[in-house]
Formats: structure tokens, C-alpha cells, sequence
């Protein structure tokens, strides 16, 4: 296990203005092809954590850095991460206004100043893998959930980023369209991808998934690959998780 | 659309005590409507109009200078023609219901209009002129448009912005004509110019001040906050004269502008501030995970704004920034308070010429019609855009 690290955030401290303090020395690291999942309950901090890796939240303490770019105040720097980071919310996020397939081509041309029609041709395979290639005119409103939030990762990816976020992808979706869902980013994962991945989804934590951490009150309590963690977790907070979800 | 005999009796005299109270309403409204009619076409002496018609259009816009405005018109409608032919390039049947009534409407305003005015007749044939020229424009566009490339299409927008310089040019001089000071135009032409010069500039700058109003950093918050809330409570005349005797005492001489560009700014500060907080509900309508999502695919902040955020929030904040147009367009008759000739301020010359005593009553039913129909063509507008951008994208399921 010598691939080199994607992320690594230590001691992470962050207070919300209204003084609550969110996070209180998170840690973590993940090394490239890993797939990261966070569990823990609400209020644990757990997406705060992982929006802090995108420049989405800022935090008081500590050191986050990303592909060997670490998180500073310059804008740049943080433009420079968000190239690299693709971020799948729970609410999708789709541009309403554009189509699916202008979803997908409007940052990599802006950004990443590409010629439009290679991006399109690029954007319309990436439709193709997750299923929805024949949507490429709608508009988001026209599809459902489990399509959203495919199109969603699709816009991720056509940015060709390095690492994929994923804050709660599934947990605003219809029971029947959440396997769509994590269908597509358990591909996603055998491909390589690095990800980290904030989940209630237990199943898909078992098989996809390289790492389980646990979170709660702010701080990481547990590391572990997946069978040991819902088999036999060592710390007590993570027994009550568990029970709780079970 | 048939009103049946029986409906009419089920909803105005379901009771004796309907009955009546109908009656009686009926009655007013047949009264007041055929005296209306009566004053309208026996008593009212529509002299007064038909003799001051083009100082109502133009004021004292020099004669010999006249026929750059002709010009200027003529161009406004073919530019108009043509859009609205590109705009309906495609449809079937090639005129619809609505332009086929809009069409008739021009054809009966060209010749009803001009007749009633009593125009001499080389002018009467000149409205003929323009008014056959956007309809031909129209059509042809309509029925060549779709042949047209896209680009060339969208392109065609660019018309109007030159169209408006152009007009400027036309209207005050330069560039080898000969120059017609501010001072002199008046009338209609006046009171168009200084709207649409406010309502193009107030737009861009209440944006802005909207975003400012928004931002993260204190002193442009504070700075577009201050600024809104000074301007909006500030009753509109007062800022109207504090232009006009400030700007001339803080300014060296040469510097500040005439009075009626004066004036124009100020009407321009004004509005920005009610457009900016029409587009901060917009922006307040559009939910935080939109900036996120674009900045998180790397889009810088302004870019953000103008690809993802603006486009939802000026949806939003369309109907009320019209609205706020509109009332913009009616603001323009308190430049008359400041001694500028718009429409009102020039009517009010005419009123006083001792030849057209009492009267007012004709005047201002005129001056209200041509108001009416500048405020209907602005709504309908919008209404229009609005169906547009509607029926272009059905929004997000929350």
C-alpha cells in the first residue's frame, strides 16, 4: 500500500458563526483508488468534514491537503482544488435552467477552456455509462430523482477530477431509485476512483467500500476495513451506532 | 366565449334584491359610459391636439431637422419588423391569431390615427410608409427567417443596442449634423429617451448593487446597503432637485452635465435601487446548493453568478422589475416639476397658451392613453419573455 495520498486532513477544527463547534480535531487519509465511507449520526459532522475538502466550509484549525495542494485562504488555490474534486450533494444541484447535457459541458468548457464539441462528444459517453444518454436534451425538471442524481455524477466526472466527494448521495431519493445510484458509483469505484463517500448505506459500505469511518461529536472514533467494522468494532460508540442502525 | 342569456340571469338576478342592486350598477355604468361618449365626440374640441400634435411628439425639436427623427423611426420599425418576423420564423400558420390582430391594429392606427389627427397628407402618407415597411419586414423575415443559420439569427440581436446609439446620434447630432442641444427636445421624444436611457442603465447597476447587497465582503455590503436605503427614502422629487441645484454647485462649471441629462441620471440612481431589491428576492429564490454546485466544479465566483445563478434569479425577479419599468416610465412626468419639457411639462405649455384655455380635459385624456399604451407594450412584453422562458424549462422538484 505504497499509492500515494489523495487526502490528508489532520487536527480540523471548525466553529459555525453561531459559535456550535462542528468539528473538533478531525483526521483522515485516504490514498488514491481508496473508497472511503463515513458513517455516524447526524450531527456528527460528517458532511462538514467532507465539505471542508472542497473549500465548501471553512475551518479554524488544522491542515487539509489534496493532492498535494494544501487548503489556504488564496482563491486560486481553492479554484485550483475544486478542479481536481467532483462533489455529489444529497440535493443533486442540477442547473434547472440548463439542459442535462449543458449540465455537463458548462464547466469544462468555462473552466478547463476545452473546445465545445469535444466536451459534448465526452459528455454524452459519460451519459451513456450512467444510463442516460437518451436524456441528453431534457432538462432537469423532466427527470426523476435517480436520474438527477446520475447526471449529477456524470457532471462530476466529465471535469475529470481526481477525487469524487459524495455527501449523502442517496438520501433524498425514492427507495426504488437509490440501487440505480450506487450501481453507478460502485462502477465508478472498480474503475479506481478515489472516493469518499458520506452514507447511511450499509450494503453498499460492505461491498464497495475499502475503509469504514466512524463519526460522531466532530472527532473520527473509528478505522476499518468493512467486515471488521460491522462485525466486530472495537470502540464502544461505534457499537451504539450500529445497534442503532440495525 | 358566448355569455348565455341564462348565465347572465342566474348571476346578476338570482334574487329580487340582486336584481335591483344590478340594475342600479347597470345604470351608472350606461350613464357615466354614453356621457363619457357624448363629451368624447360632440363637446370635446380635439383641436387642441391636432394643432400641437408634433409639438406633443417632438417639442421644439428644430423643423428643418425634423427628418433625422423621420429617419429614426423609419429604422426602429424595420429593425422592429424584422425581429418580430425572425422571432416567428418556423411557426404555422405564419401569422397567428395574435400578430394577425396586432397587424390590423397597426393598419387601423396608421390610417384611423392619422386621420383624426388631421396630419397634412404628405405626412399621413409617411405613417403609411413605415407602418407598410415593418409589416413587410415582418413577413419577409417570417417567411425566410428559418432558412437563416442560428448564429445569424441571435446575432440579429446585436440591431438594437446599435440601433440606440445610432438613435442617439440622430436625435442630438455629431458626427458632420448639425448639433440639437438637449435643451430643445421635448415632448413624447423626450420622455421615451429618458426611460429607456434610465431603464437600459438601471438595470446592469441594480444587479450589481444586488449582488453587492449579498456579498461577503462588509464594506461592499454596507456600501449597496446604505445606498438602497438612502434612494428608497427618498421621495423621488426631492433627488430630482438636488440633481438639478446640487450637482451644478459640486461640480466645476464645465463638468456637470446639462440639466436634462442631469436629470436622466438621477432617474437612473433612483430606479437601480427598487431594481436592486427586486433582483435580491430573485437571488434570495435561488437555493444555496446552485453556488455551491457551480463552485464546486471549479467555476470562479463571477462566473458562477452569470452562467448558474443569475439566469434563476432574474427569472424570479422579472414580473417585479418590470413593474418597477413601468412605474420608471411614469416617473418621467416629474421632470415637468424641474422645468424639463416632457410629455406632461409640454402639455402644461400648450394648456397655458391663452388659444387653448380649458382645455385640460382633452389633454390629459391623451397624455393618459399614450401613457397607457407605453405601460401595455413594457407588460406585454415581459408577459411574453416571461411564457418564454417558462415553457423553455419546467423547474426542479425540490
Amino acid at each position: 500500500m505504497t499509492s500515494p495520498l489523495m487526502i490528508e486532513a489532520s487536527g480540523v477544527e471548525k466553529w459555525y458563526p453561531n459559535g456550535f463547534h462542528a468539528l473538533r480535531g478531525a483526521e483522515l487519509e485516504v490514498r488514491q483508488g481508496e473508497v472511503v465511507v463515513i458513517m455516524g449520526p447526524s450531527g456528527s459532522g460528517k458532511s462538514t468534514f467532507i465539505r471542508t475538502f472542497n473549500g465548501l466550509e471553512d475551518f479554524q484549525k488544522g491542515s487539509i491537503t489534496i493532492d498535494g495542494i494544501t487548503l489556504s485562504d488564496d482563491i486560486r488555490n481553492i479554484d485550483a482544488i475544486r478542479r481536481e474534486v467532483g462533489m455529489v450533494f444529497q440535493q443533486f444541484n442540477l442547473f434547472p435552467h440548463l439542459t442535462v447535457l449543458e449540465n455537463l459541458t458548462l464547466a469544462p468548457v468555462l473552466v478547463r477552456k476545452r473546445p465545445k464539441a469535444e466536451v459534448q462528444r465526452q459528455a454524452l459517453e459519460l451519459l451513456e455509462r450512467v444510463g442516460i444518454h437518451e436524456q441528453a436534451g431534457k432538462y432537469p425538471g423532466q427527470l426523476s430523482g435517480g436520474q438527477q442524481q446520475r447526471v449529477a455524477i456524470a457532471r462530476s466526472l466529465c471535469m475529470e477530477p481526481r477525487i469524487m466527494l459524495f455527501d449523502e448521495p442517496t438520501s433524498a431519493l425514492d427507495p426504488e431509485m437509490v440501487q440505480e445510484v450506487l450501481a453507478v458509483m460502485q462502477e465508478l469505484a472498480r474503475d479506481g476512483m478515489t472516493m469518499v463517500v458520506v452514507t447511511h448505506e450499509v450494503r453498499f459500505a460492505r461491498q464497495v467500500a475499502s475503509r469504514v469511518v466512524l463519526m460522531a461529536d466532530g472527532v473520527v472514533v473509528e478505522q476499518a476495513p468493512p467486515e471488521q467494522f460491522f462485525t466486530n468494532p472495537s470502540h464502544e460508540r461505534s457499537r451504539q451506532f450500529l445497534r442503532q442502525i440495525a | 366565449m358566448t355569455i348565455s342569456f341564462q348565465r347572465l340571469r342566474r348571476e346578476l338576478f338570482a334574487t329580487p334584491l340582486d336584481g335591483l342592486i344590478s340594475l342600479v350598477l347597470i345604470g351608472v355604468l350606461l350613464a357615466a359610459g354614453s356621457a363619457f361618449l357624448k363629451w368624447m365626440l360632440f363637446q370635446a374640441q380635439w383641436t387642441v391636439i391636432q394643432a400641437n400634435s408634433t409639438l406633443f411628439a417632438l417639442g421644439r425639436y428644430p423643423i428643418d431637422q425634423q427628418w433625422r427623427l423621420w429617419l429614426l423611426t423609419t429604422l426602429l420599425a424595420l429593425a422592429t419588423g424584422t425581429t418580430w418576423g425572425l422571432l416567428r420564423s418556423g411557426s404555422t400558420p405564419r401569422w397567428p391569431r395574435n400578430d394577425l390582430v396586432a397587424a390590423v391594429l397597426l393598419i387601423a392606427l396608421a390610417s384611423a390615427g392619422t386621420w383624426a389627427l388631421q396630419l397634412p397628407f404628405p405626412i399621413q402618407l409617411r405613417w403609411w410608409l413605415i407602418s407598410a415597411g415593418l409589416l413587410v419586414c415582418r413577413g419577409v423575415a417570417g417567411r425566410f427567417g428559418s432558412s437563416l443559420p442560428l448564429a445569424v439569427r441571435r446575432g440579429a440581436a446585436v440591431v438594437w443596442p446599435v440601433l440606440y446609439l445610432v438613435g442617439m446620434v440622430l436625435i442630438s447630432g455629431g458626427l458632420g449634423l448639425m448639433p440639437v442641444p438637449p435643451s430643445e427636445w421635448g415632448g413624447l421624444l423626450l420622455t421615451l429617451l429618458q426611460s429607456s436611457f434610465a431603464i437600459l442603465l438601471c438595470f446592469p447597476l441594480g444587479v450589481l448593487l444586488a449582488l453587492g447587497r449579498r456579498s461577503e465582503l462588509p464594506l461592499l455590503r454596507w456600501g449597496s446597503v446604505v445606498y438602497i436605503e438612502f434612494i428608497r427614502g427618498a421621495p423621488l422629487i426631492t433627488l430630482l432637485f438636488l440633481g438639478q441645484n446640487i450637482l451644478g454647485f459640486l461640480l466645476p462649471g464645465g463638468l456637470a452635465p446639462d440639466r436634462v441629462w442631469r436629470a436622466a441620471w438621477v432617474l437612473t440612481f433612483f430606479a437601480a435601487a427598487y431594481v436592486a431589491e427586486a433582483v435580491r428576492s430573485g437571488l434570495a429564490a435561488v437555493p444555496s446548493g446552485q453556488l455551491e454546485a457551480a463552485r464546486s466544479l471549479g467555476l470562479p465566483l463571477p462566473q458562477a453568478l452569470i452562467h448558474v445563478v443569475l439566469p434563476q434569479a432574474l427569472r424570479v425577479a422579472l414580473p417585479a422589475t418590470v413593474g418597477q419599468f413601468i412605474t420608471l416610465l411614469q416617473d418621467t412626468t416629474l421632470l415637468s416639476l424641474i422645468g424639463l419639457l416632457d410629455l406632461l411639462g409640454t402639455a402644461r405649455t400648450v394648456m397655458a397658451n391663452p388659444e387653448f384655455l380649458g382645455k385640460s380635459a382633452e389633454v390629459y385624456l391623451i397624455l393618459a392613453v399614450l401613457f397607457w399604451c407605453c405601460c401595455a407594450a413594457l407588460g406585454l412584453g415581459s408577459r411574453a419573455l416571461e411564457t418564454r422562458l417558462n415553457t423553455l424549462h419546467t423547474p426542479v422538484k425540490a
